[in-house]
């Protein structure tokens, strides 16, 4: 099958999704008021509350909710087959993300801007906003580890890659220097910068740079000594001020995230290439069943939590009208998908034969730990197909998802440093209070042990529990999903209208979310992965308490429609 | 500053019959955007996680830029006053390209309106950038801005 005909299929979908389901959540769901005065307008600042055309805020929304996650998901999940891959992206994006992304907007929107943390306290109960603080620590923890893997693969397995991944560091403290220091324009220097990584490609191609020999010194894998260089540069990077590095890299990643979508979709229509891998694949013995597990594996893409902080963090208070909700939240999900769909793409059709499919993806360790190996070659096939060397194309590809990867770890450090002293304060230790260097050698420290778990769940014994780590990961990402959808089913019921749109996501979610953590439980306690095991017990209790709120803020909902969330 | 202080005729809006006049405030969100969207969020007491003060500067940048939307809202409510982050490249460019174009700036100098908008922080007027990187007092922005409105007009 011509992969051209997937991206017709889901664009197809997408468009009547948008058309049809979206409206209908907009009229008979959301019902949404072109007369209501949005927080934009009542609050308006010009700072934080500023009534933005609907053009405006997709840009800003799309560029804050994609990352490097929508293209990990999808590029392990299509070891089940390309077709359920697609099909939980498709269906996903429209009945889960669109519903979610919107219906956060639309909530917020009617409690004058407040984010999901304070909603989730207010809508559902008091104790859900600790709840939703220890998601939101375990899904931390669970990022930085996994980034922390991907970017040492990648790096193992593209040495080529590791000079323009190292140029973009000094690029982007130039431009840092240049921006906020002497208080230049931005733009022209990160779009030279763009095009001085891309010229250290073919020199990162000519020099690889191998840790062997460092590895070997210190008696380490070359994938562990990779993982403990990366932690230490975390750990060095989340320590500087945000306008040295992460800020002027924001510049460099969203050019980045802009070429990369636009050359693998322009590789695929050129080349016409086919799906080499199989509609179903009939996985190997004692691999995850791809039910439960394909709905924790591609979280971001079909449905992510995280979207929820963006849309009620920054976007509710900056919609113009009511009704451009559908447009900036809908859209913001169909876009994600598309990424997702281009992740699954260069997994299918960008590998060669079928032969070659079958092997990269022989079983769900290798289809995991290569994943990002898998979604770097098939990216390099598609830009071959524009005359670009498929080797180059590769290190092009690696070092799109290594510098998202970098700056997603630089963040989540951050933010795990905040919220570890947020919980010593509540727990009254005050040896951490303040003390940064320590707060960020824990933040580091804590993933860096999760990254360095050995699994052996491939063929050869030597693969790391990437995939155990990665749905993992998902099942956090999914339980912020499930709390923000409790809000917005909670805040229907409350106001008597239909909730199933939010309510029949949510019941799948958190269904698929416990069934896979208890099957993790089972495989961690017979595999003796005791770190792994603990850590899945442990969302595992966060999902059953997230069950039981959701429950008994729907009953007393339903019970008794309560003054607690009425809104305006 | 009065809300007539704007002439009537360089006013935006169909119903005086004339091209709608664009004032874009460029500046950055105090909070990440790309790469770490999807997986972490970060910012202000606003935002949904972190205390620390991290964004600082970009958020007295904001502040600023507050202060002269308020006062352009006041001195010219029909003025098509958009706030938009630099990063935000998909639609930026494109607008100040067709700004720019629209009124008549040469492709030269639609290119370096461009170019010198795409700054932590920025003034852009009907395409053409009149502050970039360091904004002066707030009310010499405002003022700038009215004239250029007033005087495109007048042109």
């Amino acid at each position: 099958m011509p992969a051209f005909l997937l991206i017709v299929i889901t664009m197809i979908a997408f468009y009547f999704a948008y058309r049809f389901y979206s409206r209908y959540l907009a009229e008979k769901v959301y019902r949404l008021d072109p007369n209501f005065v949005t927080p934009a307008h009542e609050l308006r600042d010009g700072v934080d509350f500023v009534p933005t055309h609907k053009h405006v805020l997709l840009g800003h929304h799309f560029t804050s909710v994609a990352g490097a996650a929508p293209i990990v998901g999808p590029a392990i999940a299509v070891y089940w087959g390309w077709l359920p891959a697609l099909t939980w992206v498709i269906l996903g994006t429209i009945f889960a993300a669109g519903v979610h992304d919107f219906g956060s907007i639309v909530v917020s929107a009617r409690n004058r801007g407040q984010n999901i943390g304070t909603l989730s306290g207010k809508v559902v109960s008091a104790r859900a906003s600790t709840l939703f603080l220890l998601i939101i620590f375990f899904l931390l923890t669970l990022v930085n580890a996994v980034f922390g893997v991907v970017m040492a693969i990648l790096f193992e397995k593209n040495p080529g890659a590791v000079i323009p991944a190292l140029i973009v560091i000094p690029i982007a403290i130039f431009i840092g220097q240049w921006a906020y220091r002497l208080g230049r324009s931005i733009i022209i220097p990160s779009i030279l910068g763009l095009i001085l990584l891309y010229i250290a490609i073919p020199i990162g191609q000519a020099y690889p740079i191998y840790v062997d020999g460092l590895a070997e010194a210190v008696g380490l894998s070359v994938r562990t000594t990779w993982i403990i260089l990366i932690f230490a540069y975390t750990w060095i990077a989340s320590r500087l001020p945000v306008w040295v590095l992460l800020q002027p890299r924001d510049y460099i990643n969203g050019q980045q995230l802009i070429v990369a979508l636009f050359v693998i979709f322009l590789g695929v229509l050129v080349g016409w290439d086919t799906i080499s891998a199989p509609a179903v694949n009939e996985v190997a013995p004692n691999s995850p069943h791809w039910f439960p597990y394909l709905f924790i594996t591609v979280a971001c893409g079909a449905i992510s939590g995280f979207h929820s902080l963006v849309a009620s963090g920054t976007t509710s208070k900056q919609l113009d009208k009511e009704t451009e909700a559908r447009f900036v939240g809908y859209g913001g999900a169909l876009g994600e998908g598309a990424l997702a769909l281009a992740a699954i793409l260069a997994c299918t059709a960008g590998l060669g034969a079928a032969g070659d499919w079958n092997a990269a993806y022989a079983d769900f360790g290798a289809a995991s730990g290569g994943a990002l190996g898998n979604f770097v070659n098939g990216t390099g096939h598609f830009l071959s197909n524009l005359g670009i060397p498929a080797t180059l194309g590769a290190t092009f590809a690696a070092v799109v998802v290594i510098t998202f990867a970098g700056t997603t770890m630089d963040t989540g450090v951050r933010l795990q440093r905040y919220i570890l002293q947020e919980i010593s304060e509540l727990a009254g230790v005050k040896a951490l209070s303040g003390r940064v260097n320590l707060l960020t050698t824990l933040a580091v420290l804590i993933p860096l042990g999760l990254a360095l778990v050995p699994g052996g769940e491939s063929a050869s014994g030597k693969g790391f529990a990437f995939g155990r780590l990665w749905t993992l990961f998902g099942t956090t990402n999914q339980l912020t999903a499930g709390l923000a959808l409790s809000i917005i089913g909670v805040w229907l019921l409350a106001r008597n209208r239909n909730p199933l749109a939010a309510l029949i996501p949510l019941v799948f979610l958190l269904f698929m979310t416990t069934w896979a953590l208890l099957l993790n439980l089972v495989d961690f306690f017979q595999k003796g992965d005791w770190l792994l095991l603990v850590m899945d017990a442990a969302i595992f209790v966060l999902a059953a308490w997230l069950v039981v709120e959701a429950f008994t803020a729907f009953n007393r909902e339903r019970m008794n429609p309560s003054a607690a969330t009425a809104d305006r | 500053m009065s809300p007539t202080s704007l002439p009537a005729h360089a006013r935006r809006g169909s119903r005086a019959g004339v091209r709608s006049h664009q004032a874009i405030l460029v500046r950055e969100q105090d909070s990440q955007h790309s790469g770490s969207g999807c997986c972490g969020r970060l910012g202000e007491s606003h935002t949904e996680l972190g205390k620390a003060a991290d964004f600082s500067h970009s958020r007295a940048r904001m502040e600023q830029m507050g202060e002269i939307y308020r006062a352009l809202i006041d001195a010219a409510p029909d003025l098509d006053l958009v706030v938009a982050d630099p990063r935000n490249i998909v639609w930026l460019y494109p607008a100040i390209w067709r700004a720019a174009r629209n009124n008549g700036l040469g492709v030269g100098a639609t290119l370096r309106s461009m170019g010198r908008a795409g700054a932590p922080v920025a003034v852009v007027v009907d395409g053409e950038t009149l502050f970039s990187g360091r904004l002066p007092e707030s009310e010499t922005v405002v003022k700038a801005v009215l004239d250029r409105v007033a005087l495109r007009f007048d042109a």
